[in-house]
Protein backbone atom coordinates (compact mmCIF):
# COMPACT_ATOMS: atom_id res chain seq x y z
CA UNK A 1 0.00 0.00 0.00
CA UNK A 2 2.74 2.47 0.15
CA UNK A 3 2.72 2.20 -3.03
CA UNK A 4 -0.14 3.66 -3.93
CA UNK A 5 0.60 6.14 -1.21
CA UNK A 6 3.35 7.78 -2.87
CA UNK A 7 1.50 7.02 -6.53
CA UNK A 8 -1.12 9.67 -5.21
CA UNK A 9 1.13 12.00 -3.43
CA UNK A 10 1.60 13.50 -7.05
CA UNK A 11 -0.63 15.87 -7.51
CA UNK A 12 -0.86 15.31 -11.67
CA UNK A 13 -1.17 11.51 -10.96
CA UNK A 14 -4.05 12.04 -8.86
CA UNK A 15 -5.31 14.48 -11.57
CA UNK A 16 -4.72 11.16 -14.32
CA UNK A 17 -6.80 9.18 -12.00
CA UNK A 18 -9.93 11.66 -12.30
CA UNK A 19 -9.53 12.05 -15.90
CA UNK A 20 -9.83 8.41 -16.26
CA UNK A 21 -12.28 7.09 -13.58
CA UNK A 22 -15.22 6.60 -16.01
CA UNK A 23 -13.38 5.89 -18.97
CA UNK A 24 -10.92 4.71 -20.65
CA UNK A 25 -8.58 6.72 -22.68
CA UNK A 26 -5.52 6.09 -24.46
CA UNK A 27 -2.08 7.71 -23.00
CA UNK A 28 -1.98 10.32 -25.85
CA UNK A 29 -5.34 11.53 -24.99
CA UNK A 30 -4.58 11.63 -21.17
CA UNK A 31 -1.11 13.69 -22.03
CA UNK A 32 -3.12 16.24 -24.30
CA UNK A 33 -4.76 17.15 -21.18
CA UNK A 34 -1.66 18.18 -19.37
CA UNK A 35 1.13 20.69 -20.11
CA UNK A 36 3.94 18.07 -20.23
CA UNK A 37 5.74 15.84 -22.20
CA UNK A 38 4.25 12.33 -23.39
CA UNK A 39 7.30 10.24 -21.42
CA UNK A 40 6.68 12.46 -18.45
CA UNK A 41 3.25 11.21 -18.75
CA UNK A 42 3.92 7.29 -18.80
CA UNK A 43 6.00 7.46 -16.57
CA UNK A 44 3.19 8.45 -14.11
CA UNK A 45 1.25 6.33 -15.68
CA UNK A 46 3.65 3.17 -14.94
CA UNK A 47 3.58 4.58 -11.62
CA UNK A 48 -0.32 4.07 -11.05
CA UNK A 49 -0.18 0.50 -12.92
CA UNK A 50 2.76 -0.64 -10.26
CA UNK A 51 0.60 0.49 -7.64
CA UNK A 52 -2.77 -1.18 -8.79
CA UNK A 53 -4.56 2.00 -9.54
CA UNK A 54 -4.67 2.07 -12.61
CA UNK A 55 -5.89 -1.12 -15.28
CA UNK A 56 -4.08 -1.16 -19.08
CA UNK A 57 -5.40 -2.77 -21.78
CA UNK A 58 -4.41 -3.30 -25.39
CA UNK A 59 -6.96 -2.22 -28.48
CA UNK A 60 -5.22 -3.20 -31.81
CA UNK A 61 -1.55 -1.02 -31.11
CA UNK A 62 -3.07 1.68 -28.73
CA UNK A 63 -2.96 0.68 -24.89
CA UNK A 64 -5.83 2.11 -22.84
CA UNK A 65 -5.89 3.59 -19.19
CA UNK A 66 -8.59 3.53 -16.95
CA UNK A 67 -9.17 2.93 -13.11
CA UNK A 68 -9.30 0.42 -11.24
CA UNK A 69 -12.26 0.31 -8.48
CA UNK A 70 -10.39 -2.58 -6.75
CA UNK A 71 -7.36 -0.34 -6.03
CA UNK A 72 -9.84 1.37 -3.98
CA UNK A 73 -10.61 -1.19 -1.76
CA UNK A 74 -6.62 -1.46 -1.11
CA UNK A 75 -6.92 2.20 -0.66
CA UNK A 76 -9.45 2.04 2.26
CA UNK A 77 -7.41 -0.99 3.68
CA UNK A 78 -4.62 1.76 3.89
CA UNK A 79 -6.70 4.53 5.41
CA UNK A 80 -7.51 1.71 7.97
CA UNK A 81 -4.00 1.48 8.64
CA UNK A 82 -3.67 4.74 8.98
CA UNK A 83 -6.25 5.01 12.18
CA UNK A 84 -4.37 2.24 13.53
CA UNK A 85 -0.75 3.76 13.06
CA UNK A 86 -2.52 6.71 15.08
CA UNK A 87 -3.17 4.68 18.26
CA UNK A 88 -0.49 3.29 18.33
CA UNK A 89 1.56 6.72 18.89
CA UNK A 90 -1.22 7.50 21.31
CA UNK A 91 -0.73 4.17 23.03
CA UNK A 92 3.40 5.46 23.27
CA UNK A 93 2.38 8.61 24.32
CA UNK A 94 0.20 8.16 26.89
CA UNK A 95 1.82 5.35 28.71
CA UNK A 96 4.69 7.69 28.74
CA UNK A 97 2.72 10.46 29.81
CA UNK A 98 1.44 7.77 32.83
CA UNK A 99 4.99 6.49 33.47
CA UNK A 100 5.51 10.20 34.21
CA UNK A 101 2.61 10.75 36.60
CA UNK A 102 3.31 7.40 38.54
CA UNK A 103 6.83 8.62 39.25
CA UNK A 104 5.69 12.05 40.70
CA UNK A 105 3.60 9.96 43.44
CA UNK B 1 -25.50 6.06 11.16
CA UNK B 2 -27.48 4.05 8.92
CA UNK B 3 -27.70 0.28 9.51
CA UNK B 4 -26.29 -0.40 6.47
CA UNK B 5 -23.15 1.62 6.77
CA UNK B 6 -20.44 -0.82 6.72
CA UNK B 7 -18.09 2.52 6.23
CA UNK B 8 -16.94 2.48 9.91
CA UNK B 9 -13.57 2.03 10.27
CA UNK B 10 -12.81 0.85 14.15
CA UNK B 11 -10.12 0.27 15.92
CA UNK B 12 -9.28 -0.88 19.54
CA UNK B 13 -5.73 -0.60 21.36
CA UNK B 14 -4.63 -1.14 25.02
CA UNK B 15 -3.08 1.13 26.75
CA UNK B 16 -0.81 1.15 29.85
CA UNK B 17 -2.43 4.16 30.91
CA UNK B 18 -5.65 5.31 33.35
CA UNK B 19 -8.44 6.57 31.61
CA UNK B 20 -7.48 10.33 32.83
CA UNK B 21 -4.42 10.08 31.25
CA UNK B 22 -5.70 8.87 27.74
CA UNK B 23 -8.55 11.20 27.76
CA UNK B 24 -6.48 14.34 28.31
CA UNK B 25 -4.77 13.50 24.32
CA UNK B 26 -8.09 13.88 23.01
CA UNK B 27 -8.82 17.08 24.56
CA UNK B 28 -5.62 18.77 25.40
CA UNK B 29 -3.57 20.62 21.83
CA UNK B 30 -0.57 19.88 23.52
CA UNK B 31 -1.09 16.46 24.16
CA UNK B 32 -3.18 15.64 20.93
CA UNK B 33 0.04 16.52 18.63
CA UNK B 34 1.88 14.28 20.65
CA UNK B 35 0.15 11.46 18.76
CA UNK B 36 -1.40 13.25 15.40
CA UNK B 37 -1.17 16.51 13.78
CA UNK B 38 1.25 19.63 14.33
CA UNK B 39 -0.88 21.89 15.74
CA UNK B 40 -3.84 21.54 17.28
CA UNK B 41 -6.88 23.75 18.38
CA UNK B 42 -9.41 22.26 20.82
CA UNK B 43 -12.05 23.57 22.81
CA UNK B 44 -13.83 20.53 24.26
CA UNK B 45 -17.13 21.32 25.14
CA UNK B 46 -20.21 20.57 22.98
CA UNK B 47 -20.02 22.77 19.69
CA UNK B 48 -16.74 23.66 20.71
CA UNK B 49 -14.48 23.45 17.76
CA UNK B 50 -11.75 20.64 17.12
CA UNK B 51 -9.24 21.17 14.48
CA UNK B 52 -6.29 19.37 13.73
CA UNK B 53 -3.50 20.35 11.24
CA UNK B 54 -2.38 16.91 10.53
CA UNK B 55 -0.17 17.81 7.58
CA UNK B 56 0.36 21.27 7.50
CA UNK B 57 -1.75 21.22 4.22
CA UNK B 58 -4.59 19.26 5.36
CA UNK B 59 -6.45 20.28 8.26
CA UNK B 60 -8.51 17.97 10.09
CA UNK B 61 -12.10 19.68 11.36
CA UNK B 62 -14.77 19.64 13.31
CA UNK B 63 -16.87 19.81 16.23
CA UNK B 64 -17.12 18.22 19.75
CA UNK B 65 -20.71 16.55 19.79
CA UNK B 66 -20.36 14.84 23.37
CA UNK B 67 -17.33 14.44 26.37
CA UNK B 68 -17.63 12.42 29.41
CA UNK B 69 -14.48 12.00 30.69
CA UNK B 70 -12.86 10.26 30.95
CA UNK B 71 -15.21 7.57 29.47
CA UNK B 72 -16.08 8.96 26.31
CA UNK B 73 -15.61 11.82 23.49
CA UNK B 74 -17.51 12.46 19.96
CA UNK B 75 -16.21 14.78 17.55
CA UNK B 76 -17.48 15.52 14.16
CA UNK B 77 -15.08 15.31 11.57
CA UNK B 78 -14.08 16.24 7.89
CA UNK B 79 -11.31 18.17 5.72
CA UNK B 80 -11.27 21.78 5.83
CA UNK B 81 -11.78 23.17 2.21
CA UNK B 82 -12.31 19.08 0.75
CA UNK B 83 -15.34 18.65 -0.95
CA UNK B 84 -15.68 15.18 -0.41
CA UNK B 85 -15.66 15.41 3.54
CA UNK B 86 -16.16 18.70 4.25
CA UNK B 87 -15.63 19.23 7.56
CA UNK B 88 -17.89 17.97 10.44
CA UNK B 89 -19.49 15.55 7.73
CA UNK B 90 -18.20 12.12 9.53
CA UNK B 91 -18.34 11.50 13.22
CA UNK B 92 -15.36 9.70 15.77
CA UNK B 93 -16.75 8.11 18.85
CA UNK B 94 -13.63 7.61 21.35
CA UNK B 95 -14.93 4.64 24.02
CA UNK B 96 -12.16 4.62 26.97
CA UNK B 97 -13.07 1.54 29.10
CA UNK B 98 -11.04 0.75 32.17
CA UNK B 99 -9.19 -2.98 31.82
CA UNK B 100 -6.61 -4.80 34.13
CA UNK B 101 -5.39 -1.16 35.39
CA UNK B 102 -4.95 0.04 32.03
CA UNK B 103 -7.66 1.31 29.20
CA UNK B 104 -9.21 -0.22 26.50
CA UNK B 105 -9.51 2.47 23.77
CA UNK B 106 -11.92 2.32 20.73
CA UNK B 107 -12.18 4.54 17.72
CA UNK B 108 -15.14 4.41 15.32
CA UNK B 109 -14.90 6.52 12.39
CA UNK B 110 -18.24 6.34 10.96
CA UNK B 111 -20.71 8.20 8.34
CA UNK B 112 -17.77 8.05 6.05
CA UNK B 113 -19.08 8.66 1.84
CA UNK B 114 -19.25 4.85 1.63
CA UNK B 115 -23.02 4.73 -0.75
CA UNK B 116 -20.89 6.73 -3.21
CA UNK B 117 -17.90 5.80 -2.84
CA UNK B 118 -16.49 3.68 -6.09
CA UNK B 119 -15.32 5.08 -9.70
CA UNK B 120 -18.21 7.13 -10.11
CA UNK B 121 -18.91 8.85 -7.00
CA UNK B 122 -17.16 11.35 -5.09
CA UNK B 123 -15.83 8.53 -2.92
CA UNK B 124 -13.17 8.71 -5.42
CA UNK B 125 -11.80 11.85 -3.98
CA UNK B 126 -12.66 10.95 -0.49
CA UNK B 127 -10.15 8.75 -0.80
CA UNK B 128 -7.54 10.18 -2.26
CA UNK B 129 -8.07 13.30 0.39
CA UNK B 130 -6.89 10.77 2.57
CA UNK B 131 -4.39 9.02 0.99
CA UNK B 132 -2.91 12.18 0.19
CA UNK B 133 -2.78 12.58 4.39
CA UNK B 134 -2.65 9.28 5.30
CA UNK B 135 0.64 9.40 3.52
CA UNK B 136 2.29 12.64 4.67
CA UNK B 137 1.32 11.09 8.22
CA UNK B 138 3.49 7.60 6.91
CA UNK B 139 6.36 9.26 6.06
CA UNK B 140 6.86 11.52 9.27
CA UNK B 141 7.42 7.84 10.64
CA UNK B 142 6.41 6.22 14.01
CA UNK B 143 8.35 8.54 15.96
CA UNK B 144 6.01 11.46 17.13
CA UNK B 145 8.69 13.37 18.65
CA UNK B 146 10.56 13.67 14.73
CA UNK B 147 11.77 17.04 14.00
CA UNK B 148 9.25 17.00 11.06
CA UNK B 149 6.19 16.16 13.18
CA UNK B 150 4.88 17.98 15.66
CA UNK B 151 6.01 21.77 15.67
CA UNK B 152 7.54 22.61 18.82
CA UNK B 153 7.57 25.94 20.27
Amino acid sequence: MEAAARAIAEPRRRAILRLVRDRELSAGEIASHFDVTRPAVSQHLTVLREAGLLAERRDGTRRLYQARPEGLEDLRAFLDEFWAAGLERLKLAAELDQSRKDRKR
Amino acid sequence: MSPTDTTAVTHEVHIDAEPETVFAFFTDPDKMIQWKGRQAELDPRPGGVYRVDVTGEHVARGEYVELDPPHRVVFTWGWEGGDAVPPGSSTVEITLTEQGGGTLVRLEHRDLPESERGPHGQGWDHYLERLVVAAAGGDAGPDPWDEEGPERS
